[in-house]
């Protein structure tokens, strides 16, 4: 036992200092860190429903109460948000989800209208889909044109991608190069409103 | 060793002679992962200096209490300790990058250069010689880092930005980096990393035929 | 369990074996994948002892967070990820008793296998191929059903595997062709490594 104490003091010291050095660091950081991803999640959801009043949280719901049965999606890390407008007007309503992309997954918001009968916008909040093709889901760099395409698209039928020119209301046109990417957003699009969007409650 | 290096030469020998990456072949993950930008490389070399600081500087205060068979415990305790600091500073302060260097930031944990440090230097020296090599190494480090970061970003996009999103310089519009896109790709970082290690090479040999 | 359906565990396997090999993909474990590529035989014993420790490792880990840390800080601080500042060093100290341990548990029961992975077990602890496959079965979603996260590790190990053999496999090759003399050693592997990457590209996007 003497010889234990002897050999490893200073291991077991070192644990205890390090342990509060680091309880002490996240104590400091943490509200910040909490606020960061917050900030990031607010600013997705305002781009996404433009009359989001910023100076509100959105309200988390959950997804059980309101019926929906996430086993059965291949979706995961499942948010639905209710958003409030300015006044206590509802302005919409942001689901945020991870699905399959074409190379890793992809974080997607989407926006819907206070009926849950259009979609507002969408925005890829992480994903690592190939740089110049893939991540023309973006919609960091405006002259993407594909993810402007889905506001104002009816929930009341799935979406369809085309190559070239999209002609029909539900037609969502391809990135040229990357249809795997088009095709894998649309997926996760296409599961949120035909899963997700009937079960929200009218505001 | 012939002869002991001053806190200076030692110093000097991390960034260029025996630098870590370039000539020693250590810590070659997040050399190839996150130097698809400048900054992504010099936040990361910001990072790994500190750890790299304060686990020889800490080495070297407990340098006569660490008995030799639990020293790789410690080194490792004191490492993943900072790189826990660092890690939690980051997502504070620097939250955009810290998401895109995402794992690497831990995984400065495993970097064979700052235990090999630990384990060459600090258990052995004082704390003004221990320091002046983890500047060396974490400089060095860096260096090599924005090398490659320089390399890959220009050609695969065209422009330079610093920490906090300036843009150093953009490329004329002639230049078409669309066409250069596998720079900022896996395949990329290495074929640049493997002809960057050519040239150091090269310049090596033909230092020493020419001394 | 939610999420665990036969169609996911392949896809994370497929995903993580080609498309997002941890090597050519994931930059992990790039050391040894330098240092030990230089014989077929020993790149295989590599290979097998990383699938070996990354499998455990990859289970422990998931226990760690999920019924240890989480449940801890909740009861204590009524806050899930309150012990959260401990994971690195978790990690780091379960990885590297575990290759002890396996180390210890080969030498006591299985003399030839340890003989012949035993050179490479002590280098495992800084291959952050391992440590790096438990960090992302904690950060991505899929990997949150200990089956997911099992089948992910095991996949991670079988990928550093195919990637490291695939390597020694050229290199056994490459010591009869005349590569110039300053790219000889690292700078021509890392060259061949970078084609490799180029080709398992090709992979993308059959993980659906």
């Amino acid at each position: 036992m003497k010889k234990f104490i002897e050999e490893s003091w200073l291991v077991l010291v070192l644990g205890v200092v390090f342990a509060m050095l680091l309880a002490g660091t996240q104590t400091a950081m943490l509200p910040q860190i909490r606020a960061n991803q917050q900030q990031e999640l607010l600013a997705a959801i305002v781009e996404v429903v433009p009359e989001m009043d910023a100076e509100q949280a959105p309200e988390e719901m959950d997804p059980q109460e309101l019926g929906v049965d996430l086993g059965q999606l291949s979706l995961k890390d499942v948010k639905i948000y209710r958003c409030p407008g300015n006044g206590n007007t509802p302005a919409g309503w942001a689901v945020a989800a991870t699905g399959t992309g074409f190379i890793d997954t992809i974080r997607l918001v989407v926006g819907l209208s206070a009926t849950g009968d259009r979609i507002r916008g969408i925005k890829a909040v992480a994903h690592t889909e190939t740089p110049g093709l893939g991540n023309k889901i973006d919609t960091k760099d405006e002259e993407n044109f594909y993810p402007l395409q889905y506001a104002g698209k009816e929930t009341s039928r799935p979406l369809q991608l085309v190559k070239g020119t999209a002609g029909e209301a539900s037609q969502i046109q391809a990135i040229t190069g990357a249809t795997y990417s088009s095709q894998y957003v649309m997926d996760i699009v296409n599961e949120i409103i035909t899963n997700i969007v009937p079960k929200l409650p009218a505001q | 060793m012939a002869k002991e290096l001053t806190n200076f030469e030692q110093f000097k020998s991390g960034i260029l002679d025996n630098n870590p990456v370039l000539v020693q072949l250590l810590g070659m993950c997040p050399t190839l992962a996150i130097t698809n930008s400048l900054e992504n490389a010099l936040v990361m070399g910001a990072a790994a200096t500190f750890v790299v600081v304060m686990s020889n500087l800490i080495t070297s205060l407990l340098r006569n209490l660490i008995k030799p068979h639990v020293r790789i415990l410690i080194f490792t305790l004191t490492i993943a300790t900072f790189v826990t600091i660092a890690d939690l500073t980051l997502k504070a302060h620097m939250y955009e990058v810290s998401k895109q260097l995402g794992a690497f930031i831990p995984l400065i944990i495993v970097n064979c250069i700052i235990i090999c440090r630990a384990e060459v230097v600090a258990i052995k020296s004082g704390v003004g010689k221990s320091l002046a090599d983890a500047f060396g190494i974490g400089i060095g480090f860096t260096l090599a880092l924005s090398i490659l970061g320089v390399i890959r970003e220009l050609l695969g996009s065209g422009s330079l930005t610093l920490p906090g999103g300036a843009k150093l310089l953009t490329l004329p519009a002639a230049f078409e980096p669309h066409a250069w896109i596998i720079m900022i790709l896996p395949p990329g970082a290495f074929l640049t990393l493997g002809v960057v290690v050519g040239v150091v090479n090269w310049l090596r040999e033909r230092g020493k035929a020419g001394a | 369990m939610d999420g665990v359906t036969l169609g996911g565990i392949t896809g994370i396997l497929l995903g993580v074996v080609l498309v997002n090999n941890l090597v050519f993909q994931g930059f992990l474990g790039i050391c040894p994948f330098l240092g030990v590529s230089r014989k077929v035989d020993t790149a295989f014993g590599m290979g097998c002892a990383v699938t070996f420790v990354i499998t455990m490792a990859g289970a422990i880990t998931w226990a760690i967070m999920h019924l240890i840390l989480h449940p801890l800080g909740e009861s204590l601080f009524g806050d899930k990820l309150a012990l959260n500042f401990l994971q690195y060093v978790a990690f780091i100290m379960v990885i590297a008793s575990m290759v002890q341990l396996v180390e210890m548990y080969l030498k006591r029961f299985f003399p030839p296998l340890y003989s012949s992975l035993g050179v490479f077990l002590p280098l495992i602890t800084t291959n952050c191929a391992i440590l790096g496959a438990c960090l992302y079965i904690y950060m991505k979603p899929e990997t949150q059903p200990f089956i997911n996260a099992l089948v992910y590790a095991f996949g991670g190990g079988v990928g550093f595997m195919l990637a490291i053999v695939i390597m020694a496999g050229i290199r056994e090759h490459l010591r009869f062709s005349n590569v110039p003399k300053p790219l000889q050693g690292a700078g021509i592997t890392l060259l061949v490594a970078g084609i490799l990457a180029l080709a398992f590209t090709g992979f993308t996007g059959i993980g659906k």
